[in-house]
């Protein structure tokens, strides 16, 4: 799990995604796509250290340093984030399917 | 944080907590009921106590629970006739904790009840949170 969270959380990291993804739903003609894609991928950015937070709790807990109630609530906490990332991103990328898809 | 479902599973998160903590306690009373002081006429073991109270989280805004303090009850102790003890004093007489078994078995079926309370709030909560994100995920 811990890998995993740490896959996506670079994945988010890279600038490729966070770049092209509003370049590519520009074109759609919402004026205000550009600032409102960049808002999101700046709280991608606070999600990512939610995930971070969950992971140094699950490890402390390992160590025997934190209690498990510290880490399930960490570890949920930065499942939720993951969820509503991974959901936001589906958004897009359907988003941007159905503009490249566009008969013309 | 301004969602309200994460605030509660933080609030009910440190409910566990300070509810783990009073079994914590209720655990070393009852393990030592039964201890006698270190040397002849000392006091025993005396019943620890714990209390709570209200915390504001400054990042959230929102009142979590913490431990309070943990005291100690000041009921007199039981005293016993058993002379071969090598906690007895000069007459004979030994000091035995102040520790109710009953009193402790309610505390204890006390903290488990507000235990599943509180678990019960944060499953609620996620599973309300997660049904929330699938909306967005499925509606396609």
């Amino acid at each position: 799990m811990i890998p995993a969270l740490s896959l996506v959380g670079s994945l988010f990291g890279t600038p490729a995604l966070s770049q092209a993804l509003p370049a590519a739903a520009q074109p759609a003609g919402v004026a205000a796509a550009g600032s409102d894609f960049n808002h999101v991928f700046a709280q991608v950015g606070e999600a990512i250290d939610t995930l971070k937070s969950g992971e140094s709790a699950a490890i402390s807990g390992l160590q025997g340093q934190a209690s498990v109630q510290h880490v399930v609530e960490s570890v949920m906490s930065a499942e939720r984030s993951l969820q509503t990332v991974v959901a936001i991103r589906d958004k897009i990328v359907s988003a941007y399917q159905s503009i490249s898809q566009m008969a013309i | 944080m301004i969602d309200p479902i994460g605030a509660a599973i933080k609030i009910a998160s440190s409910g566990l907590e300070t509810q783990s903590a009073r079994l914590r306690i209720v655990a070393e009373n009852m393990a030592n009921a039964q201890s006698t002081g270190p040397m002849s006429g000392a006091d025993p073991y005396a019943r620890k106590t714990v209390t709570f109270e209200s915390e504001l989280d400054q990042a959230t805004g929102v009142d979590l629970v913490r431990i309070k303090n943990i005291g100690v009850d000041h009921t007199p102790f039981r005293i016993e006739h058993d002379p071969g003890s090598p906690a007895a004093d000069s007459k004979g007489f030994v000091k035995l904790p102040n520790v109710n078994m009953i009193m402790e078995m309610a505390d204890l079926r006390e903290a488990n009840r507000s235990y599943e309370a509180n678990l019960q709030v944060i499953k609620q909560a996620n599973s309300l949170s997660s049904s929330t994100i699938d909306l967005l995920r499925n509606s396609s």
